[in-house]
């Protein structure tokens, strides 16, 4: 009996016909090996211009590399939303509606945005973040959890649920340079697909249990809900001018952690 | 039979030959040609991803293209010390201090690092800036030393001493009763030198580098803010130019040029992407030596 052969890709892990360039999920690239740092980090997969892949009924185009742009067709009873300003063009026929978010004074406070914008299909829309970087296509099972930083989630496929978490303890929040909250993304039934802008590049390492690293808060992208992060604070004085705090995010596993190369440094007294 | 070696481009090294992508020293890849442009300014070959530089029994990966990270993997006897500003991950066991500097006041009052921070190993830590561009390694051999612009260093490695200086390119605007002293290159420049040893120094660079040599008396005007570092030899001056056809109002924007004069013997390198200087347009009180041309 004949069996097709299959590729997995080693970004996304779905399988792909054997004759594919790129994988039809996430669009990375299977052709290329994987970018791995001596220290573990491996470099996210550099998306080839006008890469196309699929989610729903639905086709999302890659395009460009300095500032990648994702433009997608939905189909028609697709839909995906996104922050409103990271929208670059619609079509005419793409309706938008808005997703009605719980705590939307907190959401206020916090600086994280109010209104998150629906666009459902049929019809062409497209995206792109304001800083040279990379899109991370980031397929999410069923019953997967991540959390992202604030203003780094481009948009995301309807079947993935959207939420936010506090995040816990007064100095992470004052010093992590998250902000008080981190969205949560979330598949339940069905396999979405979440993208984010992450600025310069991005890097992701897998931690193993009770494993940690220590991260500069601003270069904190994403991570799997199960990572858990405190800030630690460092005093480095040289005597009479009384020197300065280094605050880094320890992040220890189980679990994915992807940072990004190009971050605000937040400073510390 | 003799064992071939290869003498790298940019940092003038020689290593053997056998199986090279990249000079193990400063990361140029061997296998791309000089890019001189026609007014003899060479491109600096962008660090392939994942390259080694090798010093002492430790090494530095750069990783990413875009805003290139610098990964030390450190063995115990070797020290990096950097901007603490720049660090963007290290692993648990590796030891972080801080560095004192002398003339802390002056330091403080130009805005340039309080404290340079000190990482011994053994254990990784990485570092990179918050713009697009390249890492540019500068390999120092003993005896040699160069002067960087404020702000761009990245990390040295613990053979390279640090020194600063005053960069004497400094004007004064008068308004009403009001002076202000305006230093287009920064206050200081860092100094970094080897001494018995060699050293690692890395920088980034916005947007990307280029370099060339200006051989003795010879002289280029560029945009203070895009230099990127130079050879101790090279001077270095305020330079000033009216342009034909404006006319002085009691603010005289767009009524000069502001540019430092660099003159060779030595090397110069420049980044690509700068920021904006500032010039206030209020009329000069004071300059320090400056040359000026009208048109």
């Amino acid at each position: 009996m004949e069996t097709a052969q299959r590729i997995e890709c080693q970004w996304c892990r779905s399988q792909n016909l054997s004759t594919a360039r790129t994988c039809d999920t996430c669009g990375a690239p299977l052709d290329v090996r994987n970018l791995v740092s001596d220290s573990g980090w491996r470099e996210a997969p550099r998306l080839r211009d006008m890469t196309e892949f699929h989610f729903g009924q639905s086709t999302c185009q890659v395009e460009g590399e300095i500032v990648p742009v994702a433009e997608i067709a939905l189909a028609q009873g697709d839909w995906v939303y996104f922050e409103h300003h990271v929208m670059l063009w619609k079509d005419e026929s793409v309706a938008m509606s808005v997703m009605p978010l719980k705590g939307g004074v907190k959401r206020a406070f916090a600086g994280m945005p109010f209104i998150v914008s629906l666009a459902q299909g049929p019809g062409r829309i497209a995206f792109s973040r304001d800083a040279t970087g990379e899109l991370v296509v980031l397929p999410i099972h069923p019953g997967q959890e991540l959390d992202v930083r604030e203003h780094a989630f481009l948009v995301a496929s309807h079947s993935i649920g959207y939420s936010y978490v506090r995040i816990q303890g007064l100095k992470n929040i004052l010093f992590s340079g998250q902000g008080m909250f981190m969205d949560r993304f979330l598949a339940g039934g069905e396999q979405g697909l979440l993208f984010l802008h992450g600025y310069g590049n991005v890097f992701e390492r897998v931690l193993q249990p009770g494993e940690s690293v220590l991260v500069e808060p601003g270069a904190f992208l994403y991570k799997d809900a199960s990572v858990t992060m405190t800030v630690e604070t460092q005093k480095l004085t040289t005597g009479l001018f009384g020197g300065q705090g280094m605050n880094l995010a320890r992040m220890t596993g189980p679990g994915r952690l992807g940072i990004q190369s190009m971050y605000v440094h937040h400073h510390t007294d | 039979m003799a064992e071939s070696t290869y003498t790298c481009r940019w940092c003038r090294m020689s290593t053997p030959a056998a199986d090279l992508t990249s000079c193990p020293t400063c990361g140029a890849p061997v296998d791309v040609r000089d890019m001189v442009s026609r007014s003899g300014w060479y491109e600096l070959p962008a660090v392939p991803d994942m390259a080694r530089l090798q010093f002492g029994r430790s090494y530095c990966q750069i990783e990413g293209a875009y805003v290139p990270v610098a990964d030390f993997n450190l063995a115990a006897e070797d020290s990096v010390y950097f901007a603490h500003h720049v660090l963007l991950w290290r692993e648990p066991g590796v030891n972080v201090s801080a560095m004192s500097l002398r003339g802390g006041w002056k330091r403080l009052f130009a805005g340039m690092p309080l404290v340079m921070t000190q990482a011994q190993g053994p254990g990784h830590i990485a570092f990179s800036r918050d713009a697009p561009g390249e890492v540019v390694p500068i390999p120092l051999q003993p005896g040699t030393a160069v002067d960087v612009r404020e702000h761009l260093f990245v990390a040295a490695t613990g053979q390279v001493g640090y020194d600063w200086f005053n960069t004497n390119v400094w004007f004064q605007t008068r308004d009403g009763d009001d002076t202000e002293t305006h230093y287009p290159l920064g206050m200081f420049m860092d100094r970094f030198s080897a001494g018995q040893q060699p050293g690692l120094l890395l920088l980034h660079a916005a947007g990307n580098a280029f370099v060339r040599g200006l051989a003795a008396g010879e002289s280029i005007l560029v945009k203070p803010t895009a230099l990127l570092f130079k050879d101790t030899t090279v001077g270095m001056q305020l330079h000033m130019e009216h342009p034909s056809g404006t006319w002085r109002s009691w603010r005289s924007w767009g009524e000069r040029y502001l540019w430092v004069r660099l003159h060779g013997p030595g090397r110069i390198a420049i980044q690509s992407a700068y920021d904006h200087f500032h010039d206030p347009g209020s009329n000069l009180s004071r300059t320090s030596p400056a040359t000026v041309w009208r048109w």
